[in-house]
């Protein structure tokens, strides 16, 4: 939901965002942000709440048919659309559950794909189109014993059609306490492949902490990834005033 | 289609491309290649190709597909721009046990690509939503 309003508000850029869930309003940090004071700027957000994964195939194969397509594609939970497609709810995934991700997530590739080659024919600066998805998996979720060597065979689909992949590891350490924050994550980049606009530049950050305090603050402290210069550290913290280029 | 194989494939490709604009026929040493890099599926994803089972449909909006009838006379929609097929094949061999770069509906559709006999349909946005 950050990604959203702040891709829609700060860079312009349209957003198509997809949950089961409506949202009612936004969370606390979001409200006091910048970004949300500007209303035109979030109408460049539609939401959709499909409910089912079919209805959410049928949605994103139909962005095609928009006349002003977006370039920013969100999945808000793409474990909750899949999960619910099991005829017998059993939890946890299952046989078949490996091709509907598959579907899903080349749908939304191909897709990505094609808008991107529209938005590049009329000369927008908003190409190309990008997508996010959030993916809470069995493990992380409480279904099933946590087990640090296994992968989620869903998750390991996924990574076949999304360049990279965004962890969030919550840190039960004391580093939370010390910085008298409710909690901490440790948030981290992996995958087979950088986006060209995060190749330049030597003190790319990769690696991240999070903090959220009981008043709704978050606050991101960078860590950079690079040989070639000298560590830097950067803090973020929300609510925050984000610059495009 | 764009590709995620690897560089051999590719060539292959270029190569089956080349020589059947030259003679519209595929020699031996490169359907042997064909054999070696994709297995089993290759003698399977030519009978497709002969069979001329690879559509590629389109719509007003610019969107794309290809449409494959399987051997069974399924209908197997592969996308442009990634791998992925509804069969059982692909599920098993390449998603599961990764032991597969792609199924025969896959490659039938780089073939004909390469062979300049990809059937040639057009349908209406809806229908192309519905296809997806």
């Amino acid at each position: 939901l950050l990604a959203a309003v702040t891709a829609a508000s700060e860079l312009g850029v349209r957003v198509a965002f997809f949950a089961q869930t409506q949202i009612q309003s936004l969370p606390e940090c979001l409200q006091r942000c910048s970004a949300t004071q500007n209303p035109e700027g979030l109408k460049k957000i539609t939401f959709s709440y499909p409910r089912t994964l079919e209805e959410l195939l049928q949605q994103v194969a139909s962005l095609h048919e928009f006349p002003c397509p977006p370039s920013l594609i969100i999945i808000d939970r793409l474990d909750g659309f899949l999960r619910g497609a099991v005829a017998s709810r059993h939890a946890g995934f299952h046989s078949g559950d490996e091709s509907r991700a598959a579907h899903l997530a080349a749908l939304l590739c191909d897709t990505a794909a094609f808008l991107t080659e529209i938005l590049e024919k009329r000369g927008s600066s908003s190409a190309p189109c990008r997508t996010i998805a959030s993916f809470l998996s069995d493990a992380d979720s409480g279904q099933e014993s946590r087990d640090p060597s296994a992968t989620d065979p869903i998750l390991d689909v996924l990574d076949r059609y999304f360049q990279a992949r965004c962890t969030l590891d919550q840190d039960r350490s004391y580093e939370a306490a010390a910085a008298a924050a409710q909690e901490a994550w440790h948030v981290y980049l992996s995958g087979t492949k950088i986006p060209d606009d995060l190749e330049d530049g030597p003190t790319l950050a990769q690696e991240w902490k999070l903090f959220i305090f009981p008043e709704g603050l978050m606050e991101f402290k960078c860590f950079s990834y690079s040989v070639l210069s000298e560590t830097a550290n950067t803090d973020l913290r929300f609510p925050l005033t984000v610059t495009s280029d | 289609m764009r590709t995620f194989l690897p560089a051999v494939a590719e060539q292959l490709f270029r190569d089956i491309q080349k020589i059947y604009e030259e003679t519209t026929q595929i020699p031996d040493d490169l359907l042997i290649a064909l054999k070696f890099v994709f297995g089993t599926c290759a003698l399977q994803a030519l009978d497709l190709v002969d069979q001329r089972s690879v559509t590629c449909l389109s719509s007003p909006s610019g969107r794309k597909a290809f449409q494959v009838i399987g051997g069974s006379g399924r209908l197997y929609t592969c996308f442009l721009s990634c791998h992925y097929c509804p069969c059982p094949a692909f599920t098993y061999t390449v998603l599961r046990r990764n032991q597969g770069l792609l199924c025969k509906h896959i490659l039938a559709v780089y073939l004909c690509q390469a062979m300049a006999v990809t059937q040639q349909e057009s349908i209406s946005d809806q229908q192309m939503s519905a296809v997806l």
